[in-house]
């Protein structure tokens, strides 16, 4: 039932494969090559860019870094490549009995990565609420002492918070990389959890089951992709949008926001709306709160899906060989219980930061 | 004579006469004598612009070789020049001495301070000079500047006067005197020496294993299993190891702020050394040296209490251990490039994201990034565990007490942690690709930092300090061969401290202009703070009572630590109170407040596990004479350094700061005594400093030539004194683990209402289909 | 004990009773138990039959953990209650019927503060705005358009530094409207026990009470940077 703890202390073999059918591994090179990559990759970055200024030749070390944690994730996944579900220590204190201990583990993680995006929302609403909107100080019209000295001026950067929303959601177009990243992540929910059913069903020869978790697997490995590729596209690439005239669809081809000038240091900001009708002035905005704020909190959340990808690539690997099997199936759910997590994070982003 | 020349002629004088005024301060051989400091580098630059060789200068009645604290007689001298006999003036002088004292004999010289002389307005018509020198009794070389003038005497000075300088060197029997060090070549000296000494005594340690098979063939594998080893006794081990070194790295330091505080207006290290050093004092001490101490007992001893083989996720918790060394090096990457941060603990915004703050500040955040991410998993794992992997019988109201305080501990920290790592990934972005998180001029908002910090921080102190509580009320218990009194009430009093850490952190901002209503709630729920804790006070009281209290070593510390902790939780109470507050915030007062619970708190309670918990860790027993000779020694001079400091605080001394002012006549602030208090802390943080060795060396000999311990040499009832000392690994056998059997009569085997709810929604329903 | 002012020593002193009554009676408890129920040599009576592997019998008593409970509480309660009331002199509204500094002065007039012994708190007939800005790392003070009898600033030697000085006068009431050019500081007006960050991009207030005469020292209480600890002006409340 809960696996044959075999104690025996065999051979430690730090680089991997792990022999799992005698426990977890003791002893694993994997925890210290890691923490020397994060190092050496936090230290590169901290040296390659200063205050936005990029000093180039840290390349290489930033590389080290990645390597090195690459390095270490092999050796991670090595050992752990040969988990058949044979050992899966299981609870023993109530009220979790008969409970797997990791699936506990993913659960409570998952509590403190509520508290990350808890802390990222508290800084949206104190800025979002803090700081004045730029589309309520351009309604109060240009500056005139006599008449409206609270009004802007043409050339004087105004502090505003501009939401990206603005923006994303002043046109059908520009949201559609939005609106389809949440369609991709909702899926994505769905196919992982077949890949999940699908391993665990008993009756199942082996081969249609590598088959069904590996596509299965796959797909959402393909849809994480999608969504940060079409982040990306929304970011800093924009797209063509073809004309179909005949239902009116066309208005213009979409810029990226970072085309738009919707930058972090973005201080000379200037939507295009916010055009004075009467004297065609524009009015420019300081908007490099809202902007660090939009990329960071949504980035977070993109490197959440990264860090699935890098997770999913592995599993769809293992599930190509053909390893996973009823047994060893219930990784598949830790896996889904964070994957759903970033889906229902992206559910709450998604209205904050792209619609309203 | 014409008249025209007359007029210019008496122009002339006029202006000279002007001339002569506007510089008369300055003018040499003149009344007032030569004052060496503008002297030292020009020489009588009012008389010329270089020196000529033409005056000869002669110092006589030095000896070759002085004795020290022996007075000489020297006559200054000098001949040529433009001195003429008859004239109104001849010359003048002005002699300096590295050591020793000069003094006039006669009206002709005058004393400038004790270290230089110079001529009197009478002495302008000498060319000779006497005076007395008393010798240093410090034995050093001693220099001797001497420049003399020689001056035409017609009271004006200008180029026709001429000057020249004489430098001598006296040797002392000593020699040279040194150099005064670089505060930062003595740190970074001083951890250099500690991380050597570290690895003799891991390679002495290692020779102990195995005397005979000391060679590579046996090193690497033995170096190659702990790097790798996810054993949690093993992984305990080494953040015991981190967090001594860093305790002494702290330590030292402590050492060189108390140098440099030692009396006002020191100038031992330079403010902006001063600045990185106590930042990375605070930084150091609760990161790297509380926070790895604490979790190396909770590593050690929490499988053990509840009865597990080992942790939930030793790979993890393996990972946890390896970020700390790795982030460390970060945090002290400043300080070997002279450009540490320099932020305080609490890097408030929007100092940190500034440029003028270090380029170190981007290298400390992201060694802490690596710290959040360390405790995270920490936390994640033992509450796994302790939820998890109690042994049959161990309901959550049978947990020993120190492994309720890491639950305690450890939710705080994972779920106020993230705040802090958020945080820091917005400071870390400001200073690298210039988001605007805190930037003032694009609208952010300084006290967002102070509130995602606090939030953090405030749990971050319980953090420190609950552990302690846990341990206190396990050695207390035991030492009066008693069950601890009110073990329901002590858990209960655990959960409200630490459900109310999470709404008390606005006491740190009570000054910083954050809403009225805000800073009021906040000063009430804190003074809510003291019920818990005075439950847990009264609670160990009480456990005494009727008891047969055995004193060892760790019963004179736990002692020590409710004398300690009370006083810390007594000046607590000061600070909720706002209209004191505004008095004391910032001062040494906090200070004093906060290493009273922190070190008198924390490091007692951790110093009281060291002495209980030895035996079980390395099966060996601790010397009691040494450890007592520690205990009172460090007791004492622990006192020495915190007590007066509550005092300073109040009569006005800010903290984080480079120096302190003493009253003068025109303005109060510190009261004269308050410069001797200050001698007074320094001398005992030496002392406390040097006491700590003796726990080292009682560590290190123990270690070799203890007595074996016994599995339960202080009568303990928790699991870990069931296995031997030291315990085998795994630490239980899985196939065989413990019962807890209780003395109440009462069944914890079933879950409660509310657990059976909760286990119906973790199992899920398909359960029994999956074969294992 | 005169310390600071009225409104801090009264409630030091009273904390400092408190504090001496609780530290008296728990070392007592303390000092009393470790002695008295200490182990006779060679005994080891093991009272609560303590065993390996056993929860031990419970050891608890519901009155006594219920007393210390609500009379710790009830301590707190009192001392939170004397603390609420220097509190209204602390952040008194500033031109509101309930302030206790009425309104601001108009030119010529006096505040007349006084401290007000029976209600324990400080009461002026009006008060003036003087201003205090932080920057990196010097003072500067603004005394708007006040007389310079009532208010001042200028320069001071204060250990050999050049640093800003503000005169007061004694018996006059301020509020000091605040703010910083760069990065966080707080003026600790040392001798009136008072304190208040300045923050960068907003405005923080304090009431300054310039009830003695005196010449202080203005320290900066938030760290600033490279030069915080000398970052210091000159106080001079003058009669």
């Amino acid at each position: 039932m809960s696996g044959d703890y075999d104690h025996d202390y065999h051979t430690p073999e730090p680089w991997g494969p792990h022999d799992w059918g005698h426990g977890a591994p003791h002893n694993s090179f994997s925890p210290i090559f890691l923490s020397i990559g994060i190092a050496i990759f936090l230290f590169a970055m901290a040296e390659a860019w200063s205050y936005g200024t990029y000093n180039p030749g840290n390349i290489p070390m930033i590389l080290l870094g990645l390597l090195v944690i690459g390095f270490a994730l092999f050796i991670w996944w090595r050992q752990d490549l040969s988990f058949d579900g044979h050992y899966e220590p299981l609870a023993t204190g109530v009220p979790f009995r008969g409970v797997q201990i990791r699936k506990v583990g993913v659960w409570v993680f998952l509590m403190s990565e509520m508290m990350v995006f808890t802390s990222l929302f508290s800084t949206y609403m104190r800025y979002r609420l803090g700081i004045e909107n730029c589309g309520t100080v351009f309604d109060r019209g240009m500056f005139d002492p006599a008449t409206n000295p609270t009004g802007w001026q043409e050339g004087v950067a105004v502090t505003c918070f501009e939401p990206a929303s603005h923006l994303i959601a002043s046109s059908w177009w520009h949201l559609a990389p939005g609106a389809i990243n949440t369609f991709a992540l909702i899926l994505s929910s769905f196919t992982i959890v077949q890949a999940l059913r699908y391993a665990k069903m008993p009756d199942l020869d082996d081969e249609a089951r590598r088959k069904k978790v590996y596509r299965y697997l796959g797909a959402t490995w393909f849809l994480a992709c999608l969504f940060l590729t079409l982040k990306m596209i929304e970011w800093f690439i924009g797209f063509y949008v073809p004309e179909i005239s005949a239902i009116g669809l066309h208005e213009h081809d979409i810029i990226s926001l970072v085309d738009e000038g919707y930058t972090i240091n973005a201080d000379h900001y200037q939507h295009h709306s916010y055009v004075d009708e009467a004297t065609g002035a524009h009015m420019v905005a300081n908007i490099q709160v809202s902007a660090s704020l939009f990329y960071v909190t949504t980035g977070t959340h993109g490197a959440h899906v990264a860090g699935g990808i890098i997770g999913l690539s592995y599993m769809t690997f293992k599930a190509w060989k053909g390893l996973y099997t009823p047994n060893n199936a219930v990784s598949i759910e830790y896996f889904g219980l964070y994957w759903h997590f970033v889906d229902l994070v992206w559910v709450l982003v998604f209205p904050f930061f792209y619609l309203y | 004579m014409e008249k025209k020349t007359l007029i210019t002629r008496s122009m002339v004088v006029l202006i000279l006469i002007s001339i002569a005024m506007v510089v008369s301060p300055a003018v040499n051989s003149l009344p007032n004598g030569i004052g060496y400091e503008q002297v030292k580098s020009g020489g009588c630059n009012c008389h010329n612009g270089v020196a000529d060789t033409g005056v000869v200068v002669a110092l006589d009645g030095l000896p070759e070789q002085y004795n020290v604290s022996e007075t000489y007689e020297l006559t200054i001298s000098f001949t040529g020049g433009p001195s003429t006999d008859g004239a109104a003036n001849l010359g003048g002088f002005n002699l300096w001495a590295s050591g020793g004292e000069i003094t006039p004999v006669d009206a002709t010289v005058q004393s400038r301070d004790s270290s230089e002389v110079t001529h009197t307005e009478a002495g302008n018509d000498y060319r000779s000079w006497t005076v007395e020198w008393t010798a240093p009794s410090h034995g050093r070389n001693v220099d001797f500047v001497l420049h003399v003038n020689s001056v035409n005497g017609d009271g004006v000075q200008g180029p026709e006067d001429k000057w020249n300088r004489l430098s001598i060197t006296v040797a002392g029997s000593l020699g040279a005197a040194l150099d005064p060090a670089d505060p930062f070549t003595v740190l970074a000296t001083l951890i250099i020496i500690s991380g050597i000494l570290l690895v003799i005594t891991i390679l002495y340690g290692f020779y102990r294993t195995n005397p005979d098979a000391f060679d590579w063939e046996h090193l690497a594998p033995w170096i190659t299993e702990w790097l790798t080893s996810t054993d949690h006794k093993k992984i305990g081990t080494l953040y015991f190891v981190q967090g001594m070194f860093f305790l002494g790295i702290g330590g030292i330091l402590a050492m060189m702020i108390r140098l440099q505080l030692a009396g006002p207006e020191m100038g031992f290290i330079s403010q902006d050394q001063y600045n990185q050093f106590f930042t990375l004092h605070g930084t150091t001490m609760i990161f790297l040296a509380a926070m790895p101490l604490i979790a190396g007992f909770a590593n050690w001893i929490v499988p053990l209490q509840i009865g597990a083989p080992d942790l939930a996720m030793p790979r993890l918790n393996a990972l946890s251990f390896w970020l700390q060394p790795f982030a460390a090096l970060l945090i002290f990457t400043g300080v070997f490039s002279g450009e540490g941060a320099d932020t305080g603990w609490t890097g408030y915004a929007p100092y940190i994201v500034t440029a003028g703050a270090h380029t170190g500040v981007t290298m400390w955040v992201a060694g802490q990034i690596m710290l959040v991410a360390s405790s995270t998993l920490t936390g994640i794992n033992f509450l796994t565990t302790m939820a998890v992997m109690r042994a049959e019988g161990m309901g959550w109201m049978q947990m020993p007490l120190f492994t309720w305080s890491i639950l305690v501990a450890n939710l705080m920290l994972f779920l106020s942690i993230p705040a802090f790592g958020v945080g820091l990934i917005q400071v870390y972005l400001d200073r690298t690709i210039s988001t605007a998180f805190y930037d003032i001029s694009a609208g952010g908002d300084p006290l967002l930092w102070s509130h995602l910090f606090w939030y953090f921080g405030h749990p971050e102190v319980y953090v420190v300090i609950v552990p302690a509580f846990g341990v206190i009320s396990e050695v207390l218990a035991t030492s009066a061969r008693r069950s601890i009194f009110g073990y329901r009430s002590m858990v209960y009093a655990l959960a409200g401290i630490g459900i109310l850490s999470f709404i008390v952190y606005g006491h740190h901002m009570l000054t910083s202009g954050m809403s009225p209503t805000l800073r009021f709630v906040t000063m009430m729920t804190t003074m809510l703070v003291a019920v818990p804790t005075g439950i847990k006070i009264f609670n160990w009281l009480k456990t005494m009572h009727g008891g047969s209290l055995v004193y060892r070593t760790h019963t004179l510390w736990a002692l020590g630590f409710i004398v300690t902790f009370t006083l810390g939780g007594i000046s607590g109470m000061f600070f909720p109170s706002i209209a004191m507050d505004t008095h004391l915030h910032e001062t040494y007062f906090v200070v004093a407040h906060f290493h009273y619970v922190l070190v008198g708190g924390t490091v007692f309670g951790f110093f009281a596990a060291i002495y209980y918990w030895y035996p079980k860790m390395t099966g060996r027993m601790l010397d009691e004479k040494l450890g007592t000779l520690h205990f009172l020694t460090a007791f004492v001079t622990y006192n020495g350094i915190f007590w007066p400091m509550h005092r300073l605080g109040v009569v006005g001394m800010p903290r984080r700061t480079h120096t302190y002012f003493i009253t003068t006549e025109d303005f109060t602030n510190l009261p004269e005594w308050a410069a001797d208090w200050n001698l007074f802390i320094s001398v005992s943080a030496f002392l406390f400093f040097f006491s700590n060795f003796i726990l080292v060396a009682n560590m290190l000999l123990s270690l070799v030539r203890g007595d074996k311990a016994p599995a339960d040499p202080w009568g303990g009832w928790s699991f870990e004194w069931m296995t031997s000392s030291p315990p085998p690994t795994p630490s239980f056998d899985w196939h065989n683990l413990p019962v807890l059997k209780d003395a109440n009569e009462h069944i914890a085997n079933e879950p409660g209402r509310v657990g059976k709810w909760f286990s119906r929604l973790m199992v899920p329903e398909d359960h029994e289909e999956v074969s294992h | 004990m005169g310390l600071i002012t009225p409104l801090y020593d009264d409630l030091w002193n009273e904390y400092l009773v408190w504090s001496a009554l609780v530290g008296l009676f728990t070392f007592g408890w303390l000092y009393h138990h470790s002695f008295f129920y200490r182990s006779e040599d060679g005994q080891n009576p093991n009272v609560d039959d303590l065993k390996v592997g056993v929860f031990p019998a419970h050891y608890d008593n519901m009155k006594l953990e219920i007393t210390w409970t609500v009379v710790p509480f009830i301590l707190i309660v009192y001392l939170t209650f004397i603390s609420w009331a220097p509190l209204d002199n602390i952040w008194s509204a500033a031109n509101e019927e309930d302030g206790f500094f009425g309104d601001e002065c108009v030119v010529g007039e006096s505040s007349n503060l006084i401290f007000n012994q029976s209600e324990g708190l400080y009461e002026a007939d009006c008060y003036h705005e003087i201003g205090i800005s932080g920057k990196q790392w010097v003072w500067s003070f603004d005394c708007y358009d006040l007389d310079a009898d009532i208010c001042d600033t200028g320069f001071a030697q204060i250990e050999g530094r050049d640093s800003p000085l503000i005169s007061l006068k004694a018996g006059e009431a301020y509020l000091a409207i605040m703010t910083s050019e760069d990065v966080t500081h707080a003026p600790w007006f040392v001798s009136l026990g008072i304190k208040e960050d300045t923050q960068p991009g907003q405005v923080t207030t304090q009431w300054v009470l310039a009830d003695e005469v005196e010449d202080f020292l203005l320290l900066c209480t938030e760290y600033c940077g490279d030069d915080h600890a000398y970052m210091i002006a000159g106080v001079n409340v003058h009669a």
